[in-house]
This record gives structure tokens, sequence and C-alpha cells, in this order.
């Protein structure tokens, strides 16, 4: 079939719009797309959660503030206090707003024309680096430097295998900004790759009917039917994983948080 | 000092953003691997935002959020228990009343009884009493009848005597007829005194 002939340069060229394009001064000082709508995304975030603070009252009334609170209730006893334990309060204004930032990014990106700022590695490796500077900090906070460096590694081994311990886990350590970064990142990226060639499929296969309605071109067409089926699945499974991607996001930050702040590793 | 905390922090993340050497991020996108490397026209921007949402809203919306929810919570709690006080209270009132209906209920039986007993007594007394006093006016009324009767007794004796002096008187004035008046007088007069005795 012609459709899947063209598929390849098709795809290649859904790809390749999807890569980072300043729209305001270049890669290096600007804005791309994705920066764009993150921070589009950030001024929705703030005018929610004020809208959500002015609203909230000690009785909720209305959709909106009883979803936002089911939200925050989830945050706040599935991730801090089920995650973090005891210093859960402290924690909680940081898991949080990293929970609804990625939350926000996530959904503007499912609006058909935006995209998602979470769909860049530059912005997921930025909330990586932030959840890595806050547990480390939080973990010296307390043990010391010394401590929290020598606590990397388990007690109760030999020398050698305690420095062997200690340098895998080092690895450990440096690796998990950069798998949360990129998981995020590529999650996110994927879907909308994924969602985009079935969009691309569905026009490929009905362009020829739209071109010169007859018979043949119909019955070439029927296969759209089934990929706008797909595509609309798919697009039902992206509110899921926009969702499940945040938890999971939050949820690991705050396990390296109490990781950290526990007494030995 | 959370929140200095809090800014020590972003001051942090962000003097490490800025420590990472530039030749680390991509010039231009070129695709390919490149899509992996982070650009600093996003990676900056997407800190800074993200900093200044966690500094405001760590400061402004989630202590108020939640202060709220927990306020709801205490409430909550405070009314659930304030309930089942007052129901506990409702449970010892209700029995408290009910006791004092049943002791009440047995006071007033108690007092029904008691009257009743008064009156029954007080009506045996009535009823002696009527008895004693009717047996007293019967009395007096027998000793009455027979002082009556002994009175009109002896006001007829004192009638028969006086008739006898009559009669007598009569006898003598009319020179006495021994088979006729006479006799007819005397018969008359013991008729008369014998009737009287029979009243």
């Amino acid at each position: 079939m012609e459709a899947f002939e063209l598929l390849p340069d098709e795809i290649n060229h859904l790809v390749s719009e999807f890569y980072s394009t300043a729209v305001a001064g270049d890669l290096n000082v600007g804005l791309t797309q994705y920066s764009f709508w993150l921070l589009v995304a950030a001024v929705v975030l703030c005018v929610l959660l004020f809208a959500f603070v002015k609203k909230q009252t000690l009785v909720p009334h209305g959709l909106f503030v009883n979803g936002v609170e089911y939200v925050v209730e989830f945050v706040q006893n599935d991730v801090a206090k089920g995650v973090v334990g005891t210093s859960w309060r402290r924690h909680f204004p940081f898991l949080a707003t990293v929970f609804f930032f990625i939350l926000v990014n996530n959904f503007i990106g499912l609006i058909p024309g935006m995209k998602p700022g979470t769909g860049a590695i530059g912005c997921t490796a930025a909330l990586a680096l932030c959840s890595f500077v806050y547990f480390i900090y939080f973990g010296i906070k307390k043990h010391g430097v010394v401590g929290y460096i020598t606590s990397l590694a388990p007690g109760g081994m030999i020398l050698p295998m305690r420095v062997f311990v200690w340098v895998i886990e080092v690895f450990s350590l440096l690796l998990r900004p950069i798998t949360l970064a990129i998981r995020l990142f590529c999650n996110m990226f994927a879907g909308h790759i994924v969602m985009g060639s079935f969009a691309i499929m569905a026009s490929l296969f009905a362009e020829p009917l739209l071109n010169q309605v007859n018979a043949l071109n119909a019955a070439g067409a029927l296969p759209s039917l089934a990929w706008i089926a797909i595509l609309i699945i798919i697009y039902l499974v992206e509110f899921i994983v926009a969702f499940v991607q945040a938890y999971v996001f939050t949820v690991l930050t705050a396990v390296y948080i109490q990781i950290a702040e526990s007494e030995s590793h | 000092m959370k929140f200095m905390n809090r800014a020590t922090l972003a001051a942090a993340a962000a003097v490490s953003a800025f420590a990472i050497p530039t030749a680390a991020f991509a010039e231009e996108s070129a695709g390919g691997a490149d899509i992996l490397i982070p650009k600093m026209a996003e990676f900056v921007p997407a800190l800074i935002a993200f900093l200044i949402i966690l500094v405001v809203a760590g400061k402004v919306a989630w202590p108020k959020v939640l202060s709220t929810m927990e306020e709801r919570e205490k409430r909550i709690a405070d009314s659930l228990d304030e309930a089942e006080r007052t129901k506990q209270k409702a449970i010892e009132d209700r029995a408290t009343s009910d006791a004092l209906v049943t002791d009440a209920r047995r006071q007033a039986a108690d007092i029904v009884l008691e009257a009743r007993q008064d009156a029954e007594a007080e009506r045996a007394r009535i009823i002696a009493a009527a008895h004693t006093e009717a047996e007293d006016i019967i009395a007096k009324a027998h000793a009455t009848v027979e002082e009556e009767r002994r009175s009109l007794y002896a006001d007829a004796a004192g009638t028969i005597a006086d008739l006898s002096v009559s009669v007598a008187a009569k006898i003598v004035e009319k020179s006495l007829d021994q088979d006729g008046e006479q006799r007819r007088l005397i018969e008359q007069y013991l008729k008369e005194a014998g009737s009287l005795n029979a009243n």
C-alpha cells in the first residue's frame, strides 16, 4: 500500500517536529516550544493553586475544590506520609510542588496544539536536579557531610568490601537524577510520538479518499477508522500516563529523601 | 526558618545548574542522540519557574492548604467525639428519666392505693357513724314514743278518773237506777277505759 511506503518519511518528519526549536533567542539563551509551554503551564499552575487556596474552605464546595483536595490528599497520604514517614510535613511542600508542576505540564501537553514542558529533557533535567539537590541537602543536614558520605555504604562489612559497595552506591546516587529526568522525558516524548504516528497513519490512509471519492479509495480508507480508534484509546491512556508519571517522579523523590534521612542506607 | 532552608536549597540548585559546563548542552538541535542532551533554553526557564513556584507555593499555598485540611480533620474528629458524648449523655438521661417515670408511676400507684384505702376507711367510718346516729335516733324515737304513750296513758287515767267522777256525780244526782241507767254508764265507762288502755 502506498500509505505504508510513505509512513517512514512521515514518521521521521514527525519525530523531527518534536526536537527542540528556539521560538525566541537560540537554544542556549532563549525559549524553545517546550519551555514556552512550560511557562504557560507554570502560570496555569499558579492560577489554579491560588484559585484553590482562595476557594478552599472548612467545608469544601464544588468540583474544583473537592477535586484538587482529593489530589492534595493523595500526595499527602500516599507519597508524603506513606513514603517519607514522620518528617513528611517538612517535605510536603516540595513533593506537592513537584507533583503538581509535572501533572499540569503533562496535561497541558495533551491539549491538541500544545506541547508538554516535560516532553523536553532540559525541563525534566531541571526538575531532577532540584530533586537531587533537595535530597542530598537533607541527607547532609541529617547526618553531616562526612556522615552522609560514609552512610552511603552499609556498615557491618570488611573495609575493602565497604569501599567497593560505597563506589557502587555513589554511582547509583549520581544516576538517580539522570534516571528521573530520562524516565519522565521518554514517557511523555514517546506517548506523543505514538499518538502522532497513529494520527499520521489515519490521515495517510484517508488521504486518497479525500482527494477522490470512489469505492476503491473508500475501501482503502477503512483502516483509518481503526487507527483513529487506537489513537483515541492511546489518547485516553496518555491521561493516565500523565498522572502516573507525575506520581512516579514524586514518589521516587520521596523514596530518595527517605533513604537520605534514614539512619543507614 | 523552614523557608530560609528552602531558599538556600533553591539557591544551591541554581548554582549547581549554572556550574554545569555549558559544553554539556547542545548548541543546536541536531536530532538523534542530541534529543537526550538538555538545552539551556529549556533547562534554565524550567529551573527558574519551578524554584519560583516552589518558594511561593511553599510560603503561601501549601501551609494554608494543610492547615485548612488539618483544621477540618480536627473539627470532624471533635464533632464525632462530641456526638458520641452527646449520645452517651442522651442514653444516660433516658435511663434517668425512665427511672424517674417508673418511680413517679410507682408513687402515683401508691398514692391512689392509699387514697382508696383512706376513702374506704372514711366510708366505713361514715357508715358506722350513720348507723350509730340512726340507732340513737331510733332509740330516742322509741323513748319519745314510750314517753308519749306513758303521757297519754297518764292523761287517759286522769280522763278516766274524771269520767268516773263525772259518772259518779251523775249517778248521785239522778238517784241511782240499779238495773237500768247506772249499769249502762258503768259499762260505758269500762268500755271507754278499755279502749284508751288499748291505745
